[in-house]
C-alpha cells in the first residue's frame, strides 16, 4: 500500500533448508491482481518449493507472506485454501472412474435431504458443471463421461476448472502443459487466460518456455534457490530466458531460430 | 437426458461414437453377467422340470438371502480396493452366540440388536487396522477370519446349539409374508438400501473415489479413513444379519456355519463386474452374480448331478466371465 500499489501476493525473505541443502535462500515474489506470472528455473531451482510455501504444503524457515496487504502464515493447505490460494497439482488428483461432474464437485457435492439422509443432487450437479465448463470455455460433450475416457488436455482442464471453481484469488499451476498434445496445450493456455481475465492471479510453473510468451505478463527466474531475474514479457525473449535459467551464455538450439518467430507475444 | 442429447448433436461424430462406446464399456461387465445368468437359467429350465416353478424360485431366494446381503455389503469393501475375508467367521460367531443367548433366556429382539452391534464392532476393529494403521485388508481380515471362527468354536466346543422351535426368533428365517419367504424380503430391503447408498449418496461416491484415487479424495477434504473404516462396519454387520437369518432358518447355531462363505461372496461380487483393484463396482452386477452362483447350485441338484460339481462349475464360470470381460470389454475391468 505504501508504495502506492496493491499486491495480491507479496512474499519476501522466504528461506527453507532441507538438511544440507538450502532449497530457498531469501526469495521474494510479488503478484498483482489478475496477473499471470511465469516461474521458471532448472530442476532443483526451488520453483516447486516456493509454490508449496504459498499453497501451505511447505512451512518456510524464515520469511513473510502478505495477501492483499494482510500478513498470513500457512501451516497447512487448508489454511491457504481458506485464504483463497488454490493449487493444481501435477498429478491432477482426479478419480478416473468417477464422472466429470463428480470430480469437479468431489468433497462438496450438491445435496438434498430426504428424511434426514443426504443424497447427491445429481441433476443440480450436472447443471452447475455444465455452466462452469461453459463459463471457462472447456469443451466436454457430456458431464456424465468418466474422467478416464477423457484426453490429457481435458483432464488438465477439469483439474484447473475445479481449482478455479473455488473462486480463488491466487491459482498456482505446476506444469499444466507437460505431456499434452499441441491442440490441448492451446486449450489449457486459453483456459489460463480465461481464469486470469476473471481477476484471478496465476502462477505458472513450466518448462515449456514458449508457453510463457503466450500467457504470462511477467517472468521470474530462479537459480539454485535464489531469484536471479525478473522480466516483463515484452522486454525479453526466449534466448534471454534460457540464459538466465542456466546462469550463463548458452547457445541452446532450442532457443534459436526454430522458436524465434513465435517467441514475442 | 434431453440436454445431454442436444449437446451431443452439436458435437462431432467422433465424440458421439466415443460416448456410445463408453456406455457399453461401463456396463459391459453387468451385461456379460446378465447373459451368463440368463444362459444358466435357460439351461436348467430346459434340463429339469422343477427349476422353473415358483416354489423352487422362492426357495432359491430364501437360501441365497445371506449371500445376497453380504455380497451387497462386500461390493462396498471391494470397491474401495479392500477385501473382507472374515464374513464367514462373523456369520458363524453370530449364529452360535444368538443360539446361546436365546438359551440363556434373553428376549429375542435384544439378541438381534446385540448381534448386529457385535458385527458392527468386529467390523470397526478390523476397519481401524485397515484404515488408520495402514495394514493391508487381506492380512487384517485373514487374522479376523481365524480369530473370530476360533471364538465361535471355543464357545460351543464344536457342538451346534439348538434354538427352541417355538421361539419368535425363528420367524426371521422361516416365515412367509405375502407368499414370499421372510429372508428374501429382508434381502430385498437390504439390496434396495445398498443400491441407493452406492449410487445416490455422497458416501457411495467417496467409496468409488477412494478405490480410484484415495489421495485425490483426501485432498478434496473427505475423511477417507473414516469412510474406509465404515465399509468394514457395513460388511461385518451384514455378515451378522446373515448369521441371524441362518440360525433362525436352521433352528440352531453352529460354529461350523459359513465355512468358505467369504469365497462364495467374493466370487459373486467379482462375477458381477466389481474390480478387485477398486474404483469400479455395481450393486446390480453383484445381485446377478450372487443369483448366478445360487442358481448353479440349485440347478445341479435338481438335475440329479453330484452337488460336488457346484464348485467346479462356479469356478469355471468365474474364470470365463472375467476372461470375457477382459477380451470383449477391455477397459471395463482394466487395472489402470
Amino acid at each position: 500500500m505504501s508504495s502506492g500499489e496493491t499486491y495480491r501476493v507479496r512474499m519476501s525473505g522466504i528461506s527453507k533448508r532441507y538438511n544440507a541443502i538450502q532449497t530457498l535462500d531469501d526469495v521474494s515474489l510479488v503478484l498483482r491482481p489478475g496477473e499471470v506470472l511465469g516461474l521458471v528455473g532448472d530442476n532443483g531451482a526451488g520453483k516447486s518449493t516456493l509454490s508449496k510455501v504459498l499453497s501451505g504444503a511447505v512451512v518456510p524457515d524464515a520469511g513473510t507472506i502478505e495477501i492483499d496487504g494482510m500478513p498470513v502464515t500457512f501451516t497447512s493447505p487448508a489454511e491457504a485454501r481458506a485464504a483463497r490460494v488454490e493449487m493444481v497439482y501435477q498429478d491432477l488428483s482426479l478419480c478416473d472412474t468417477v464422472d466429470v461432474a463428480g470430480n469437479l464437485f468431489l468433497g462438496r457435492e450438491p445435496r438434498r435431504r430426504i428424511a434426514g439422509i443426504s443424497f447427491l443432487d445429481k441433476k443440480r450437479m450436472h447443471e452447475q458443471t455444465r455452466q462452469m465448463l461453459d463459463r471457462l470455455g472447456i469443451v466436454i460433450a457430456d458431464t456424465r463421461l468418466k474422467v478416464e475416457n477423457l484426453s490429457g488436455g481435458q483432464r488438465q482442464s477439469i483439474a484447473i476448472g475445479r481449482a478455479a471453481s473455488f473462486e480463488p484469488s491466487v491459482l498456482i499451476m505446476d506444469e499444466p502443459t507437460a505431456a499434452l498434445a499441441v491442440a490441448e496445450v492451446e486449450a489449457v493456455l486459453d483456459l489460463i487466460r480465461a481464469v486470469s481475465a476473471r481477476g484471478v492471479s496465476v502462477i505458472l510453473i513450466t518448462h515449456r518456455l514458449q508457453d510463457l510468451f503466450l500467457v504470462c505478463d511477467r517472468i521470474q527466474v530462479m537459480y539454485e534457490g535464489r531469484n536471479v531475474a525478473e522480466r516483463l514479457i515484452g522486454e525479453t525473449n526466449i534466448e534471454d530466458v534460457v540464459n538466465l535459467i542456466v546462469g550463463r551464455k548458452f547457445n541452446a538450439r532450442s532457443a534459436t531460430s526454430a522458436y524465434r518467430d513465435g517467441a514475442p507475444a | 437426458m434431453s440436454d445431454v442429447t442436444s449437446t451431443h448433436s452439436a458435437q462431432s461424430q467422433r465424440v458421439r461414437a466415443g460416448t456410445w462406446r463408453d456406455a457399453v464399456l461401463a456396463n459391459g461387465s453387468v451385461v456379460s453377467i446378465a447373459l451368463f445368468f440368463l444362459v444358466v437359467s435357460v439351461i436348467f429350465s430346459v434340463a429339469t422340470d422343477a427349476f422353473l416353478t415358483s416354489p423352487n424360485l422362492l426357495n432359491i431366494l430364501r437360501q441365497s438371502a445371506p449371500l445376497l446381503i453380504v455380497a451387497a455389503a462386500m461390493t462396498f469393501v471391494i470397491t474401495t480396493g479392500g477385501i473382507d475375508l472374515s464374513v464367514g467367521s462373523v456369520l458363524a460367531l453370530v449364529a452360535t452366540l444368538s443360539a446361546t443367548l436365546l438359551q440363556l433366556g434373553l428376549p429375542w429382539p435384544l439378541v438381534i440388536l446385540a448381534m448386529l452391534a457385535l458385527g458392527a464392532l468386529l467390523g470397526a476393529v478390523q476397519g481401524y487396522f485397515v484404515a488408520y494403521e495402514g495394514i493391508p485388508a487381506f492380512i487384517v481380515t485373514l487374522a479376523g477370519l481365524s480369530v473370530i471362527r476360533g471364538v465361535a468354536l471355543l464357545i460351543t466346543g464344536g457342538y451346534s446349539i439348538p434354538i427352541e422351535p417355538g421361539s419368535p426368533f425363528t420367524v426371521l428365517g422361516r416365515a412367509w409374508l405375502l407368499g414370499v419367504p421372510a429372508p428374501a424380503l429382508i434381502a430385498l430391503a437390504i439390496l434396495a438400501i445398498a443400491y441407493i447408498a452406492f449410487n445416490e449418496t455422497p458416501f457411495g461416491r467417496y467409496v468409488t473415489g477412494i478405490g480410484a484415487n484415495a489421495e485425490a479424495v483426501r485432498r478434496a477434504g473427505v475423511n477417507t479413513r473414516l469412510t474406509t473404516l465404515f465399509v468394514y462396519v457395513i460388511s461385518a454387520a451384514a455378515a451378522a444379519l446373515a448369521g441371524i437369518i441362518i440360525a433362525a432358518r436352521l433352528g440352531s447355531g453352529s460354529s461350523n456355519a459359513g465355512q468358505g462363505f467369504e469365497l462364495e461372496v467374493i466370487a459373486a461380487v467379482v462375477l458381477g463386474g466389481t474390480s478387485l483393484f477398486g474404483g469400479r463396482g455395481t450393486i446390480v452386477g453383484t445381485v446377478l452374480g450372487a443369483l448366478t452362483v445360487a442358481v448353479i447350485g440349485n440347478g445341479l441338484i435338481l438335475a440329479h448331478l453330484s452337488p460336488f460339481l457346484t464348485p467346479i462349475v462356479t469356478g469355471t464360470i468365474i474364470l470365463i466371465a472375467i476372461w470375457l470381460n477382459f477380451r470383449l470389454f477391455r477397459g471395463a475391468v482394466r487395472s489402470r
